[in-house]
């Protein structure tokens, strides 16, 4: 079976076309606003103001893409329904239902989150077994979700106040650091002391799964009003690491509590390297059983790629929708 | 009129003092850096209208939307222009449709952002700190 998917649900744009053979997943055509080379409509420059109009960018993006005009060749086509911004999701699910219909070829919605988890299916012989546990960490996003078995899902914890990218961001901000700050953060961190200041690690012992970042970063604004003189790098280093232990702790209690046999770690803020290396050596070290899994670093962020193989998972199960009646979802919810 | 709080809860008390004067309609923007309690102000004021979730931070879906169960009133809008770089950005959110009706009470994060892009307000809250101390005030 081969499905396009259109993912429209926050900033990014994109398209995709992957087939799926005999449970293997083929990428055919993949293609994202943020790196397309569409010149016509901006004379070779896309301006910032330009990263949310879906409605310029889908057409271009499809006609790159060579997605035929009457469908030939595609089975099925998937559209993120939600959770995101209305104006934006809209977008992509009025395109998706016209075209199911024109094309006369079954519809699929995708929750945005489901796409983030089934990136991890993609380019690897081993894919994660069932209970997988499931932390998702994006700009928009921090979850922790059980999955028992496809299209199965328990959500576990989430942020209280800000998500984990969005930390980044901001504490990005406070240090003067261009956007996004996930990438610059590391960067800076590279060079610092992750010991050298003592952040907080919010709710550690909350005795739920849920996150709360807005404290943390709080907590480096008071950090940087009291000091003199004070080195970014040291303070990027050890915010990261407050980040990441309390990452690696959380999962570590949903382990235990939920006792999975694999785990997920998916969304823009899993490009981070040492969240990928601490999770993984820290789950190795409590259960040599669990088996770990990151997407590739091309689909960490919003892609159609991850909605295509959430969409060809749940057309194989005939989960479909009517074209007629779909409407987006600004807070749809996975459980 | 100034508020001096010293943690969350004393933010929130604040909020829910504020939101017991909403009637509807009312646009509120909320100027203060990060780390003010902005969003700590709007989870009072939807504790207050018996929203019971967690009120989470719009700086990245820019709206978010919390159903109260009040009689005429439908939502509390909580708006966040933090990401947007330019007000020409505004109008593809379609806000219009909300913001400033009857049935809905409309915070905003960020308004300075707008530069006039998005309805008039009819108060305006402006957090500052010194030494841990935090000042609301409300105009």
């Amino acid at each position: 079976m081969r499905i396009l998917a259109i993912e429209t649900s926050c900033d990014e744009t994109a398209v995709a076309v992957v087939s799926m053979v005999n449970g293997v997943f083929a990428i055919e055509k993949s293609i994202l606003s943020s790196q397309a080379k569409i010149h016509a409509q901006y004379g070779g420059v896309v301006p910032e103001v330009a990263a949310r109009e879906h409605a310029a960018w889908i057409f271009p993006l499809m006609t790159e893409a060579g997605i035929p005009h009457d469908g030939a060749g595609i089975d099925a086509v998937a559209v993120t329904a939600g959770p995101g911004l209305v104006p934006a999701l809209r977008i992509g699910v009025e395109l998706g239902k016209t075209l199911a219909w024109a094309w006369k070829k079954p519809l699929v919605a995708v929750n945005h989150l489901e796409g983030h988890i089934y990136s991890v299916w993609l380019n690897t012989d081993h894919p994660p077994s069932f209970p997988a546990l499931s932390l998702l960490v994006s700009g928009g996003h921090t979850e922790l979700i059980l999955m028992k078995d496809h299209g199965q899902y328990e959500l576990l914890g989430m942020t209280r106040d800000d998500a984990a990218g969005e930390a980044f961001d901001k504490v990005a901000k406070l240090l003067g650091l261009p956007y996004p700050g996930g990438p610059e953060i590391s960067r800076a961190a590279l060079e610092g002391d992750a010991t050298a200041i003592k952040f907080p690690r919010p709710m550690l012992d909350s005795g739920d799964l849920d996150f709360s970042f807005s404290g943390l970063k709080t907590a480096v604004r008071v950090y940087l009003e009291k000091e003199e003189s004070v080195s970014v790098s040291d303070i990027s280093a050890s915010f990261q690491q407050a980040v990441v232990d309390t990452f690696v702790s959380k999962t570590l209690q949903a382990i235990e509590k939920t006792k999975p046999a694999s785990v997920i770690l998916s969304g823009g803020v899993s490009a981070n390297r040492v969240l990928r290396a601490s999770l993984e050596s820290s789950i190795q070290l409590l259960d040599g059983s669990i088996t770990f899994h990151a997407p590739d670093l091309s689909l960490t962020g919003d892609n159609a790629v991850m909605i295509a193989v959430a969409g060809l998972m749940k057309a194989s199960r005939a989960e479909y929708v009517d074209p007629l009646t779909l409407v987006a979802d600004p807070n749809m919810r996975l459980a | 009129m100034m508020h001096t709080t010293h943690n969350e809860e004393e933010t929130k008390k604040v909020a829910e003092a504020f939101a017991m004067t909403l009637k509807g309609g009312e646009v509120i923007f909320l100027f203060g850096d990060l780390g003010m309690g902005k969003t700590t102000f709007v989870r009072g004021a939807a504790e207050y209208f018996g929203f019971l979730d967690p009120v989470r931070s719009p700086s990245f879906t820019i709206v978010n939307r919390y159903l109260i169960n009040t009689p005429g009133l439908r939502q509390i809008l909580h708006v966040d222009f933090y990401r947007i770089e330019d007000p020409s950005e505004i109008w593809p959110l379609a806000l219009e449709e909300e913001v400033g009706q009857p049935d809905t009470m409309t915070f905003i994060e960020w308004p300075e952002k707008a530069e006039g892009n998005t309805h008039p307000a009819t108060h305006k809250i402006y957090f500052t700190s010194t030494d841990g101390v935090h000042h609301i005030s409300i105009q």
